[in-house]
C-alpha cells in the first residue's frame, strides 16, 4: 500500500490526486490539500477516474487485421507489420503520403516524441493534434494579439477578479474548479458577465447573462470593442498600443442598433456588458468551445482578447482535453515548432534540424481535417491516430468514417477498442496515465508531473514506448524514458527552460513564462453570414459534466454511465408547442450533411430558435451533423451554431 | 384492527443464511423460460444444492437478488406459487445490463440466488376481507404469487376482483393465467390496455378507468396495487375516493438497490430501508414517507 | 469499563509503538507532499506525523474501503466463489476523535438489524488509538457542536491527550484493553497534575472554535419536511455533483456493487463508496427517479444526516463535525452552510411568537 501523486487525466484543470494501489488494483483515490488547482477537491470525473480507465475490457495486446478481423498477436508482430506497410507507402508514394495525429490526452514527451517521429524519422509534415477538433484557433489568434498562447493567469487570480466575461463555456459542468473559483469571485463582489446562447448552472453566480443568436459572436464583440473605444472606458496606454489604430479602423461602420437583429441583443444590454467590465477591473476574459468552435473562431478569440488588453486585463482560455495547452506547447499542431516558433520561421527551423538531426520544410502540412479529406481523396496513403477517437470527435461522421475505412493503412493506439480502432489496419494498446511517467501541463501553462500507479494492464504500453519502438523499426534512436524526453524538450524549447522531473518532483510545476513577447491589438472585420429558411433552427452542442474525450474512458465507470442513461434534445417550450411535437416524443434533427435522432425535453434555458444537443458517445453525436467546413485561418472544424431544421418523429 | 404488511417467516440474513457471508449467493439453474411478452421473460429456477432447496421458504411479495454470473446483481420479485416448493419462478423485463444478460441466459444456465428479502402482502390478515388487486404492465408480478395464494384459500375470503393494465394486448403479463383466471366464476377479471389493436375486444384506456366499470365496497374491501408510481398514486387517489381506508391500500414499491440487506443504501425512503422494512406498505405508512411525494 | 488514566511519557512512545507494531499493522498520518498529510500503513514509529492537522481523506477507509473485493467468482461450467477479504490486525493511531465517533456510528449501523460480514471482519480486527485535538486542527472544525471531540467520553479503545512530553493514556474498551497490556509496564499512573492539564484543555474547547453549527435548530425543520422545496432547489441548483461531500464523510456508508471482469478471466463483485447526490444513485431501470432534482437530493443527503428517525435509529445525528464536507465541496453546500442557510430562510417562515422564542 503506498500512494503515488498524479494529474487527474480528465479535464484540463490539473487537479493533483493521490492513488493508491495494491496488488495492482486501485484501492484509494483523495485530491492534494495544499495543491495550487485541487485544493482539498475534485471533480465527478476525478472521484470516479480509476473505474473508467481500468474498464475489463482494455486492450492487453496488440491487433493486426488478418482480412476482416482485428487478431491479437505479439508487440514485434504489430511494430513490423506497421513498419512494413509504412516503408512500402513511403517507396511507393513518399513521406508526405503519411498523415499522424496525435491526442491531447498523452503527455507532454509522448505528444513531442510523436512530432520528433513525424518530422524527422517518417519525414513527413502531415502531424497535427487534437487540438484541431477542439480550441486550435486560439494558438494564432492570441499569438498575434496576447503573445500567449494560453491563460495569462492563474487559476488563483479568479477569486480576485473585479469583473469576469466568459464566453460560451459550460464552465461549470466542464470546469469545475474553474466555476468553483468564479463563485467564489461573484461572493467577493466580482461582476460576471456570460455571454452564451443557452443559460447554465454558471446563472445563479452571473451580474448579467447575454443570449446572442448562435454564431454571431463576432458581431457582439465589435460592438464591444467599438464601445470601449468610442467611450474611452480602455485603459490609459491602450491608445499607443502597437494595432490601435487598424483595430479602430476596422471597426468603423458598426451600428450597434442594427444587433437586435444580428444578434439577438439588446443595445442597451451591450452597453451595460461593457460598462460592468469595463468599470470592475482587474477584467478576466474567459472563453470555452462554444466560442473556440465557431465559424470564423480565430477573429472571434482576436476580437476577446483586444477587449481583454483594451480594457488592461486578462485572458483565460477554457480549454478542453487534459494535455491541450501541453501538446501545443510541444508543438503538435501541423504549422508550428515545439514552444510555438513558426515553421516558416528559418532560424527555428535550423535549432529544431540540429535537434532531430534532419531537413524541415517551410510550408505546414496539413490539418487533422484535411487529412481526413486526404484520405478519402486518397492523397493520403496512410494515417497514424494515437490517443484519439477520431470517428466520434471528428465533425461529419459519416464522412469521417468512410475516410477512415479507405485509407490505404490505418494505425491506431489507444486504450480501447474505440469506433476507430475498430477500423484501424492495427491496433496498439496503451496504456492510461495511471500507468506511465511523464507531464501534462494545465490550463495555467502549469508543466504537473504524471506517476506512474500501477504496471501497464496487459502488454499495454505507453505511446512513448510505441513511438519509440516503431522509431527503432525505422532506425532511428528515439527515447522511451520521459525523463529524458523532457530534458531534450525543456533544453531546446525556450518556454519550457529549466523544467525537469527532479525539480518537479521537488515543488508543484510552476506555470511556464512567456518569452518576450508584447501585447498587440488586432484589426477585426466583419463577416457576414446567415442561414434561415431551409435550416430554421441553430444547433447548440454540449458536453455534459460526467463525459469526456468521446467517452472512451467516462463511459466505463458504472457511476459516471448511469448519470446519463439516455439522449436528448431540448428546445425552449414555445418552438415545441409551434412545431406540435410533444415532450418525451422523438425528434430528427437534420442538418445538410446528416441527421440525428432524439428524444425531445423542454428547457427555458434554451433561446427560441435553437435546440440545444448535448454529446451523447456510442454513435449518437451532434459532431455527426457537422461538415468539413472549417474556421479559415486555423482549420478548426465548425461543430457550434450550425443551422439545423426538426422534424418529429412517428 | 390497522392493517401492517405481514413480516415474514425468512428473511436472508437474519433467519436465513446458508453461507457465512450474506453477500454470498446460493447456486441455482434455470428449469424453464417462459416468454411473456416481447421484452419479459419468465424464469423458473431451482437451487442446485437440493437440501437448501428443501429448506428454501419464501412469502408472496418477497424478492430475491439474482446474480447473472459475469453481469452483475438485480432483485426481483418472487412470481411462482409460494406453495410449489421444488422450483421458484421470476419475472424479468430487459432493462439494465444485469436484465440483459439475463434474458441472453438458456435452459441449464447457473445464477446465483440470494433471499428472500423483504415482507409481504398481509394475505393472513385478510382473511374474511373482500380482495381488489389492481396492477399496471409488469407490476402483476409480484402480486401473481398473493393470486395464486388467495385461490388456493379462497374461501377464506370474500368477493376477489382483479383489475389488469397494460400497454397493448402484446405487453400482457401471464396471458395463460388471465385467460384461466378470467374463465373462473370465484373470481372476476377486468383488463384494459393503454392502445389497443384490432384483436383486442376489451376496454381500452388507463386502468383506472375500469373504476367506473365495477362496485366495489370500500369499507369491506383490501386493495392491493403494484405498478409504475405513476398509476400507483392514480389509484390511490381513486381508491380513496372509494371510501378505502388508507390502511386498507397496499402497495409494493419499487426502487433501484443493490445489497437487500439494508446496507448500499440505494432504496432508503427518508430513514425506511425498503429492502428491509419493504417493499410492501400501506397508504397509511406511505403517507409518513414524505419523500414519496404521494 | 473502569476508566484509568495513565501516563505515556513521549520518550517511551517508540518504543510502545514498535512493540505494538509486533502485534499488528500500524496505521497513522503520514506526511506525503507539500504538506498533504494521510492515514496510512506505517513502517517505521519516525513516520508517524503527530503534529498533523486534519485529513481530507477518512481513515474510514480502512473499516470501510473505498474500493473493496467482496468475492471473486469463475464464469465457467462450473460456478466457483471464493472469499477475498482477509483483513489483518490493524491499530489505526494517532485518529482523531470525531473520526471515531464516525466509526461508532458506522459499526452501529453495520451491525443492526442485519450484520454486514465485512465491516465486522475489519472491525473485529481494529483497535483505535485517538488523539484530543488541544486545539481544533482546522477552522471548519465543529465537533463540539455534534458531540464528537475534541475528546470522546466513551467508546474509544485508547484516547491520547498530548500534555506536552507525555500523553495521557486512557483505555476505554476491552480491545483497547488487550492492546495496552502487553505493554502496560511502559505507562505510569497519571498525577492529579496530569489529570488538571486535561480538565483545562477540557475547559477552554469551546471558545477555540470558529465554525459553529446549530444542528439541533435545523433538526426539527428538516425532520419534520418543513423546509420548503424552494430552498433546497435553490441550495440544489449550486452544487457540482462530484460527490465529495458523501465520499469524504467519515459517517457516510452507502455503496454500489460492480462485477468486474479481470485479466484472467474470473470475476471480481466489488463495493465502492457511491453517492446519494448522484442522480443515478436512486434511477431505476424504467428512466424513472423518485429523486429527480438537485434539490431532493440535497434534502435527502440533510434529512440523513439531521432527522430525529435517524437519530433515534442509529443512537446520534449523523455528522460528526469534521468540516470535511466543507473543504472538499466545490460549492457552499457543507452541513454548517446549509444549516445556517435554513434557519435563516426558515426564520422568515416561522410565526412571530416562535420567532420571538427562537432568539
Amino acid at each position: 500500500m503506498s500512494y503515488v501523486l498524479t494529474t487527474c487525466g480528465f479535464c484540463s484543470c490539473g487537479c493533483a490526486m493521490y492513488v493508491q494501489q495494491e496488488n495492482g488494483k486501485v484501492t484509494g483515490l483523495f485530491p492534494s490539500e495544499n495543491h495550487p488547482v485541487s485544493n482539498g477537491r475534485l471533480c465527478i470525473k476525478g472521484w470516479n477516474a480509476t473505474p473508467a480507465i481500468l474498464g475489463a475490457d482494455r486492450l492487453r495486446k496488440p491487433l493486426v487485421r488478418r482480412g476482416e478481423h482485428l487478431e491479437a498477436t505479439s508487440w514485434d508482430d504489430a511494430i513490423n507489420y506497421a513498419a512494413s506497410a509504412l516503408k512500402k507507402i513511403i517507396f511507393e508514394s513518399g513521406p508526405k503520403s503519411i498523415g499522424i495525429i496525435g491526442s491531447a490526452k498523452t503527455t507532454n514527451e509522448e505528444c513531442y516524441s510523436l512530432v520528433k517521429f513525424a518530422r524527422s524519422v517518417i519525414g513527413t509534415p502531415n502531424i497535427d493534434g487534437a487540438c484541431r477538433f477542439y480550441d486550435a484557433s486560439l494558438i494564432p489568434a492570441l499569438l498575434e494579439t496576447t503573445g500567449t498562447p494560453g491563460s495569462q493567469v492563474e487559476l488563483s487570480a479568479i477569486p480576485k477578479a473585479g469583473s469576469i466575461l466568459i464566453v460560451g463555456s459550460n464552465v461549470m459542468e466542464q470546469l469545475a474548479h474553474v466555476g468553483s473559483r468564479i463563485e467564489d469571485a461573484a461572493d467577493n463582489g466580482c461582476k460576471v458577465v456570460a455571454i452564451d446562447p443557452r443559460e447554465t448552472r454558471l446563472a445563479p453566480h452571473t451580474s448579467l447573462w447575454l443570449h446572442p443568436k448562435p454564431g454571431s459572436d463576432l458581431a457582439w464583440i465589435r460592438a464591444f470593442l467599438k464601445i470601449i473605444i468610442a467611450e474611452r472606458l480602455y485603459t490609459k496606454n491602450a491608445p499607443e498600443m502597437p494595432g490601435f489604430e487598424e483595430l479602430r479602423a476596422s471597426l468603423e461602420g458598426i451600428e450597434i442598433s442594427q444587433l437586435k437583429y444580428s444578434c439577438w441583443l439588446e443595445p442597451a444590454e451591450v452597453h451595460k456588458a461593457v460598462e460592468l467590465i469595463a468599470s470592475n477591473p482587474p477584467t478576466i476574459v474567459m472563453f470555452g468551445l462554444g466560442a473556440l468552435q465557431q465559424p470564423h473562431s480565430t477573429e472571434i478569440v482576436k476580437g476577446l482578447a483586444n477587449i481583454a488588453i483594451l480594457l488592461g486585463g486578462s485572458v483565460m482560455t477554457l480549454r478542453g482535453q487534459n494535455n491541450a495547452q501541453g501538446a501545443c506547447d510541444v508543438g503538435l499542431t501541423n504549422d508550428l515548432l515545439p514552444g510555438y516558433l513558426k515553421l516558416a520561421d528559418p532560424v527555428a527551423r535550423k535549432v529544431w534540424e540540429l535537434v532531430w538531426n534532419c531537413q524541415l520544410p517551410a510550408e505546414p502540412g496539413m490539418t487533422a481535417v484535411e487529412m481526413l479529406k486526404a484520405c478519402e481523396s486518397g492523397t493520403l496513403k496512410a494515417l497514424l491516430i494515437f490517443g484519439e477517437n477520431v470517428a466520434l470527435s471528428a465533425p461529419n461522421t459519416q464522412a469521417t468514417l468512410s475516410a477512415l475505412d479507405k485509407v490505404g493503412f490505418l494505425a491506431v493506439s489507444d486504450l480501447y477498442l474505440t469506433e476507430t480502432a475498430k477500423i484501424a489496419d492495427v491496433v496498439f494498446p496503451a496504456c492510461s496515465f495511471l500507468e506511465k511517467d511523464g507531464t501534462f501541463t494545465n490550463i495555467e501553462r502549469r508543466l504537473q508531473r504524471v506517476r506512474k500507479v500501477l504496471e501497464p494492464i496487459g502488454e499495454s504500453k505507453s505511446d512513448l514506448e510505441i513511438i519509440a519502438m516503431l522509431g527503432a523499426a525505422f532506425g532511428a534512436k528515439m527515447s522511451a524514458d520521459p525523463e529524458k524526453v523532457m530534458t531534450e524538450i525543456s533544453s531546446s524549447a525556450p518556454i519550457y527552460k529549466g523544467q525537469s522531473f527532479r525539480q518537479l518532483d521537488e515543488e508543484w510545476g510552476q506555470p511556464w513564462v512567456p518569452v518576450g513577447s508584447e501585447a498587440k491589438l488586432a484589426p477585426i472585420e466583419a463577416v457576414t453570414k446567415d442561414s434561415e429558411g431551409e435550416y430554421p433552427f441553430y444547433l447548440i452542442a454540449s458536453r455534459i459534466n460526467f463525459h469526456q474525450q468521446t467517452g472512451t474512458m467516462t463511459a466505463k465507470s458504472s457511476v459516471l454511465a448511469r448519470e446519463y442513461p439516455e439522449t436528448f434534445a431540448e428546445m425552449n417550450e414555445a418552438d415545441a408547442e409551434r412545431l406540435g411535437i410533444r415532450p418525451g416524443s422523438s425528434i430528427r434533427i437534420i442538418s445538410e450533411t446528416n441527421s440525428l435522432t432524439r428524444v425531445l425535453s423542454v428547457s427555458e434555458s434554451v433561446p427560441k430558435g435553437c435546440v440545444h444537443v448535448p454529446h451523447f458517445f456510442g454513435g449518437n453525436s451532434p459532431n455527426a451533423l457537422a461538415s468539413y467546413e472549417t474556421d479559415p485561418v486555423s482549420g478548426v472544424p465548425i461543430y457550434k451554431a450550425y443551422a439545423v431544421k426538426i422534424e418529429a418523429v412517428r | 384492527m390497522v392493517l401492517t404488511p405481514a413480516r415474514p417467516r425468512r428473511m436472508w440474513g437474519v433467519t436465513d443464511q446458508p453461507s457465512a457471508n450474506l453477500y454470498v449467493p446460493m447456486i441455482a439453474i434455470v428449469q424453464e423460460i417462459i416468454d411473456e411478452t416481447p421484452d419479459t421473460k419468465t424464469f423458473r429456477l431451482a437451487f442446485e444444492d437440493k437440501e437448501y432447496a428443501k429448506s428454501f421458504e419464501w412469502e408472496p411479495g418477497q424478492f430475491v437478488e439474482v446474480t447473472v454470473f459475469g453481469a452483475g446483481e438485480a432483485p426481483i420479485g418472487f412470481a411462482s406459487d409460494p406453495n410449489e416448493r421444488s422450483f421458484f419462478e421470476i419475472t424479468v423485463v430487459e432493462r439494465g445490463k444485469v436484465t440483459r444478460a439475463m434474458h441472453a441466459l438458456k435452459k441449464g444456465d447457473k445464477v446465483g440466488i440470494r433471499g428472500p428479502f423483504g415482507n409481504c402482502w398481509p394475505l393472513e390478515d385478510m382473511k374474511g376481507k373482500n380482495v381488489l388487486i389492481v396492477s399496471g404492465g409488469c407490476g402483476l408480478a409480484p402480486l401473481r404469487p398473493a393470486i395464486l395464494q388467495i385461490l388456493a384459500n379462497r374461501k377464506e375470503y370474500g368477493n376477489f376482483l382483479l383489475l389488469y393494465g397494460a400497454r397493448t394486448p402484446a405487453d400482457r403479463n401471464y396471458k395463460y393465467d388471465l385467460d384461466a383466471w378470467a374463465k373462473r366464476d370465484d373470481m372476476q377479471v377486468l383488463e384494459t390496455v393503454d392502445v389497443g389493436d384490432e384483436s383486442w375486444k376489451g376496454n381500452v384506456g388507463v386502468v383506472t378507468t375500469l373504476f367506473d366499470k365495477v362496485k366495489v365496497d370500500g369499507e369491506n374491501t383490501v386493495a392491493l396495487t403494484c405498478g409504475p408510481p405513476i398509476m400507483i398514486k392514480f389509484v390511490t387517489l381513486e381508491l380513496l375516493k372509494m371510501g378505502f381506508s388508507a390502511d386498507r391500500i397496499v402497495t409494493s414499491q419499487e426502487r433501484y438497490m443493490k445489497c437487500g440487506v439494508g446496507k448500499c443504501g440505494h432504496c432508503c425512503i427518508n430513514h425506511v430501508y425498503l429492502c428491509t422494512e419493504g417493499p410492501v406498505f400501506t397508504y397509511a405508512q406511505m403517507k409518513e414517507l414524505f419523500e414519496l411525494k404521494l | 469499563m473502569k476508566k484509568d488514566y495513565s501516563i505515556l511519557k513521549k520518550s517511551d512512545v517508540p518504543a510502545f509503538f514498535a512493540s505494538l507494531a509486533n502485534e499488528m499493522q500500524l496505521i497513522g498520518p503520514k506526511q506525503l507532499f507539500s504538506g498533504d498529510v494521510t492515514f496510512d500503513v506505517i513502517q517505521s514509529h519516525k513516520d508517524i506525523y503527530w503534529d498533523y492537522g486534519h485529513v481530507v481523506y477518512p481513515p474510514k477507509r480502512f473499516l470501510l474501503p473505498h474500493f473493496e473485493d467482496m468475492f471473486r467468482y469463475t464464469c465457467d461450467q462450473e460456478i466457483k466463489i471464493e472469499p477475498t477479504c482477509n483483513p489483518q490486525p490493524q491499530a489505526i493511531v494517532g485518529i482523531r476523535s470525531c473520526d471515531v465517533a464516525a466509526i461508532r456510528f458506522q459499526e452501529n449501523f453495520f451491525s443492526y438489524p442485519i450484520v454486514d460480514p465485512y465491516y465486522k471482519e475489519h472491525l473485529n480486527n481494529t483497535v483505535l488509538f485517538n488523539l484530543v485535538c488541544n486545539t481544533p486542527p482546522k477552522k471548519e472544525c465543529f465537533c463540539i457542536c455534534c458531540d464528537s471531540g475534541p475528546w470522546l467520553e466513551s467508546g474509544f479503545d485508547v484516547q491520547l491527550t498530548d500534555l506536552g512530553d507525555r500523553f495521557l493514556y486512557e483505555v476505554g474498551s476491552d480491545k483497547g484493553e488487550k492492546a495496552t497490556e502487553p505493554r502496560a509496564y511502559m505507562l505510569l499512573p497519571a498525577t492529579p497534575a496530569d489529570i488538571e492539564a486535561r480538565r483545562q484543555i477540557e475547559l477552554q474547547a469551546d471558545s477555540r472554535f470558529q465554525t459553529v453549527s446549530y444542528v439541533a435548530k435545523a433538526i426539527n425543520f428538516i425532520s419534520a419536511d418543513e423546509v420548503p422545496a424552494k430552498i433546497w432547489e435553490d441550495l440544489g441548483s449550486t452544487c457540482f455533483r462530484c460527490g465529495a461531500c458523501t465520499n469524504l464523510c467519515p459517517v457516510c456508508t452507502c455503496f454500489t456493487v460492480d462485477d468486474r471482469e479481470e485479466s484472467d478471466g474470473t470475476f471480481t463483485r466489488c463495493r465502492s463508496w457511491d453517492s446519494c447526490q448522484y442522480a443515478g444513485f436512486t434511477r431505476e431501470a424504467s428512466g424513472h427517479n423518485p429523486r429527480p432534482t438537485f434539490g431532493s437530493r440535497v434534502a435527502r443527503r440533510f434529512y440523513h444526516k439531521t432527522s430525529y428517525q435517524y437519530i433515534i435509529r442509529d443512537g446520534r445525528h449523523g455528522c460528526v463535525g469534521c468540516g470535511r464536507c466543507i473543504t472538499a465541496c466545490l460549492t457552499k453546500l457543507g452541513l454548517p452552510d446549509v444549516v445556517k442557510r435554513i434557519r435563516r430562510e426558515m426564520h422568515e417562515f416561522l410565526p412571530p411568537k416562535e420567532k420571538a422564542a427562537e432568539v
